[in-house]
Order: C-alpha cells, then structure tokens, then sequence
C-alpha cells in the first residue's frame, strides 16, 4: 500500500512537447500564410496556443495519480471527466521501462504496464517518474506475477548474455528487407546493360545516355548505400547494449543506446520460441531469436514478437535456449517433412504471379523479357526452399513447427498453449491425400497462426491425435 | 479428425441461408437494374448490362438454390466432454479442434432471419480464435452454450 503519488513534473514538459509535434505543421502553414498580413497576431495566436497548453499539461499532469492499493495499481486521471483504472497486480503482463532521450537527461523512466487485453497500446502508462520509483513500481507490482528474491547471497547467479559489438554489426549489415532489396538490385545493376534497348547505342548521343545511365545506376547505388548503412545504425540504435539475464521465473532485458528499453517476460506468459533465419543470415549460419508473448500492445513487423536475441550462431542456440529456457531446450530430431506430391503446390503458389507477369512482360514488351524471368526462376526456386523446409516434430508435449516464408522460421511450443488446430481440405487435396493445417497461439493483436500447407493426411492426423484430449 | 462430427444443424438453416441469399442478390438485382437504366438513357453499349446480368443469374442461382443445401451437408459439430469438433466448407473443406480448457466465452445470437426460424447460432472464443455454429434451434443453441459455459469451467494454469 503506498499513497497517491503524481508523476515527475517533467511530465508537463513531455505532454506540452506532444502536443506540439502533433501541430507543428499547422504553425508552419499558418506561418506562411499570415507572414505578411497578421504576423502579430499570429505570434499572439502562436503564444496563446503554448500557455493554453501549457495550463492542460499541467492540469492533466495535477490530476493524474496513481497508487498501488490492496494488490492493485490504481490510476485516477481526468481533468473534467475523472476516470479511475484499478489493475489487478496477478493480470499484469509485463512492466517496461523505456527511456528517451529526454527522460535520460533528467534521469526519468517511462513505465508501460501491459496486461493480457486485446487492445492496442499500454493497459496503463506512465509518461515520466524518475528511475528509482520506476525500479520500485516494477518490483512492487511484479511480485504478483511471480515471487522474485533478490539480492540474496547465497543464490546461484543470473545467467546473462550481452551482444557483442561484432555481432551487432552483422546483425545492423543483413537486418531486414533493405538486405534484399540490395542483394536484387545488386545482382540486377550488372544486368541492366542488357535491358538497355540497342537503338539507344546507335543514336548519337549514344555517350550521353551510357554517361548519364551510369551517373544513374550510380546515384542509385550510392543511395542503396546510405540506406543500408542507416539499416545498421537503426539496429545499433535499437540493439545496442543489449542485455537479457534470467532471474528466477522471468527474462529481464535491457536494450537501445539512445532510447534505453527495459522489458520484463515472465516465463509463464511465454506461448512459443521461435527461431528465425533470415535470407541474409541464413547463409553466414546465424539466427535470431524470439518469443511469442501474451501481451496487449500491438506490434508492427519486427516488433510484433519479442526478441529475445537479435543475433546468434545456429549452433548456439540450443546452449542459449538450454540455459535460458530449459523448457524449450530443443534436440534436433527427425523432422517429418512434406511428401513428394506436395512440391507442384509450392512451387506454383509462390511463382503464379511471376510465371503470368512473364507473359504479360512478354507480350507487350518483349524487350524487357529478362527481369521478369529472372524474378520467375528465383521465386521458383523460393518455392522450393518452402517445400523443403515445412515440416513438424512431436516430442512429448512439445510440438516443433518449421516453415518459410522468406525467412525460415522454427517454433517451439507446448501443447497445452495451442488453442485450437484446424485441418483443412480442398476438393483436389482430398484426392491426393493431402491437407493443410492451422495451429493457433495466443499472440499480440489476436493470436499468432500457423499455416502449414500440404502435408500428408495421414500426419495431419497423427497431429490431431495428439493435440485431441479424448482417449482415441 | 478421421471421421466427421456427429451432430447436424438445424434443417431450417437451409431456409434462413436462402433468404440472406436472397436479399444481398436482390441489393444485386437492384444495381443491375439501375445500371441498365443508366445505358438505356445514355446510350452506352449493353454489353455490360449482359455481362452483369448473366453474373446475376449465375450467383443468385448457386447461392440461393445450390450452395445452401450443400453447406448444410458440409455443417457438423460435435461436443465432447474435452473438445468442440466443427467441420464445414463447400470447396475448402475444414475440420477444427477447440479445447474445452481453452475456451475464454460461448456467445449466442439471433438476427432477425433466425428470429423468424426459431434459430441460433453459438460463438466460441478462445484466447486467439472464435469459431462459430452457425444456426441451431433455440433451446439446442442455449443448450449447447450452457454446457459449453460448464464444461470450460475448468480451472487451469490461467494466461
């Protein structure tokens, strides 16, 4: 029990500051506008507009309190409407405390508190208090989740691991969708001689073009670099420093250089690990882990799970996962893979769209022929990798699932956080024996689904066998 | 997943698909007529008009007299004590496992084409899905979700 408390004055400043930046580019329009005419009243208007803001910041910033009373966080805020919010301590997901560059400067920490609910955004969030009472709130608020004894001697230490600055480097040089943009482009700029039609060498100004073609195949090169390299100070940025240590039944980690993240996961809200290895990692043998994490705030891309590393060897994962998680440690098995009669679904899905843009191209430009060709052979041969790399694994309770998209994912999860499983058939699937199924977990924003395309029927219900709960 | 589920929905079912049918082709029809009247005042090809029209005899003929017969075959469900076990689809034919320790809430709904039929379809939530039986008689319906509401009551390591 502790009594009503109100957030860090700087709070004011933060709100006042948001409210700006929402209308920043109104200033600059009406600037523009009223530069001649009104620029008196402008600023007078301009002038208003702050302490009008200014009072709301601090009204909202008086009559926001909270208190953490009987087990529960309670939250009172309100300037005219008041609105109470009571969060039962054992509904809490997770405590992060995030810092900005602003709340660094005064030695101030955000803290979003997140339960299991569905909708978008923190359950509840504290714009500004300072770190210390930041550390109090988590710790006082996630003994409901679990029982953490800390600082206590005799305790065997916290197994920790830390990116390396080399490994952070890797991980910012093949992050993401830039990698392959780049590694197309960069396979396509030494074709694109041939996509030049030939008339253009036969007409005079035959140097001008091939000059301004290489200025801009140039231009074009150097911006995929700047772009590029923004991709590794982005990572450097978002993974810097980044720390996960495991204390009794959570994962704690810590995270960003200029915006520093601290994120709890109890171990219990954990409903799947998974392993991805992206295009670009794929070939240098490194991946990336993650966890599907009951949660409430939506998460766009790479943020839609939780990292739990950003960048590790293949071959240390099951050492990570043994010390970290022991419930997921994985030993590799047998996979059961898809059947033969499965590879013509695959790869047509994934060259349909290239195999009828090829004949569009072809028809109507047939001088430009070649790329869409070459993107045809290479989703051919993505559709492949997808054929090869589907398949399941049961052991125990545990159910493996592996699938590719463009990324090569591997998911560990248990049986009992499987809410439901769907086998599904179309007319020309059931004459051959074949069939799809759909495995759902909790997730941010409505679940995580995993769609496993063609398998065998027979192993579709070897799957629903164990996943059934009555005695077949 | 081998054999289907046991029970069927109700057979009104059929009548209350018809008449949704019914009304989405009869919004249809209007839009056809009114396009038609359009080309007639402006003098524009009919061709369109055809195109749309054949279009319209085509959808309202299968959803109105073929596809809800053959998806009231295609419905079945099926209440153990552990699970739910639904299938359904006409052309993509798909047969779902619920666990009962994971259903969050059971929801039944009438509108008013079910009203007219006595009818009502169940909705089951879990954590990261919803499953629905579409158009089961009344008391089978409020039935079905009471022993749903039971037999999920189940307490387990909670999310």
């Amino acid at each position: 029990m502790s009594k009503e408390q109100r957030l860090h004055p700087a709070a004011i400043l933060f709100n006042l500051m948001k409210g700006l930046k929402e209308m920043v580019f109104l200033i600059i329009l009406g600037f523009f506008t009223f530069r001649d005419s009104g620029l008196l009243y402008y600023i007078l208007a301009i002038v208003a507009i702050i302490v009008l803001g200014l009072v709301s910041s601090f009204l909202s910033w008086y009559r926001y309190t909270y208190r953490i009373e009987n087990e529960e966080l309670c939250i009172e805020y309100g300037v005219f409407i008041r609105k109470k919010r009571f969060i039962s301590k054992n509904r809490i997901q997770s405590i992060d405390l995030t810092q900005g560059v602003l709340h660094r400067i005064f030695k101030l920490t955000k803290v979003q508190i997140e339960t299991a609910g569905s909708g978008d955004g923190a359950e509840a969030s504290l714009q500004a208090v300072k770190f210390a009472e930041g550390e109090r709130l988590q710790n006082e608020l996630k003994n409901g989740i679990t029982v953490v004894i800390e600082q206590n001697d005799d305790e065997p230490e916290h197994p920790t691991s830390t990116i390396s600055f080399k490994r952070l480097f890797l991980a910012g040089s093949t992050s993401g969708s830039l990698g392959i943009i780049l590694a197309i482009l960069g396979g396509g700029l030494s074709e694109i001689e041939q996509f030049i039609p030939e008339q253009f060498f036969e007409t005079t100004v035959q140097w001008i073009i091939g000059l301004s073609i290489f200025f801009i195949a140039g231009l074009a090169f150097l911006v995929l670099i700047i772009v590029w390299l923004v991709g590794i100070a982005g990572t450097m940025i978002k993974y810097g420093n980044f720390t996960i240590t495991k204390h009794h039944e959570e994962l704690f980690i810590t995270r960003g250089l200029l915006e520093k993240k601290q994120i709890t996961i109890p171990l219990k809200r954990i409903q799947a690990i998974g392993i991805e290895e992206s295009i670009l990692r794929q070939p240098l043998g490194y991946v990336t882990v993650f966890a599907e994490v009951a949660g409430g705030t939506s998460g766009k891309g790479e943020d839609a799970a939780t990292v739990l590393f950003p960048i590790m060897k293949q071959e240390e994962v099951a050492s990570f996962l043994a010390e970290f998680l022991p419930d997921y440690a994985i030993k590799e098995e047998e996979w059961t893979g898809l059947p033969k009669r499965a590879l013509k679904y695959y790869l047509l899905r994934s060259s349909i769209f290239f195999l009828l843009a090829s004949i569009a191209v072809f028809y109507f430009f047939p001088k430009f022929s070649l790329l869409p060709v070459l993107l045809l052979l290479v989703f051919i041969y993505l559709g492949h990798l997808r054929y090869k790399d589907a398949g399941y694994q049961v052991k125990g309770e545990q159910l493996l699932l592996r699938y590719r998209l463009f990324s090569k994912k591997t998911m560990i999860m248990y049986h009992n956080r499987i809410q439901s499983f769907e086998k599904k058939q179309h007319i020309v699937h059931r004459k051959q024996k074949l069939g799809n199924m759909h495995v759902s977990i909790i997730g941010k924003m409505g679940g995580a689904h995993f769609y496993l395309k063609e398998f065998d029927v027979e192993s579709i219900d070897h799957l629903s066998d164990w996943y059934s709960y009555r005695d077949i | 997943m081998r054999q289907p589920p046991k029970n069927t929905i109700a057979a009104d079912a059929i009548k209350a698909w018809r008449i949704t049918a019914l009304i989405y082709e009869l919004i249809f029809w209007i839009a056809i007529i009114v396009f038609a009247i359009v080309t007639y005042y402006f003098e524009l090809p009919y061709w369109y008009v055809l195109i749309a029209a054949i279009i319209g005899i085509i959808t309202t003929y299968l959803s109105v007299f073929v596809l809800p017969k053959v998806r009231f075959k295609r419905w079945r469900y099926e209440i153990f004590e552990q699970e739910i076990y639904i299938q359904h689809g006409i052309l993509i034919m798909s047969r779902t496992l619920v666990p009962m320790i994971r259903v969050q809430h059971v929801d039944t709904k009438q509108g008013p084409i079910l009203k007219k039929y006595q009818l009502a379809s169940v909705t089951i939530s879990t954590a990261a899905t919803t499953h629905e039986i579409p158009a089961l008689l009344e008391e089978d319906a409020s039935e079905l979700r009471d022993r749903i509401s039971a037999l999920a009551r189940v307490d387990e390591d909670d999310v």
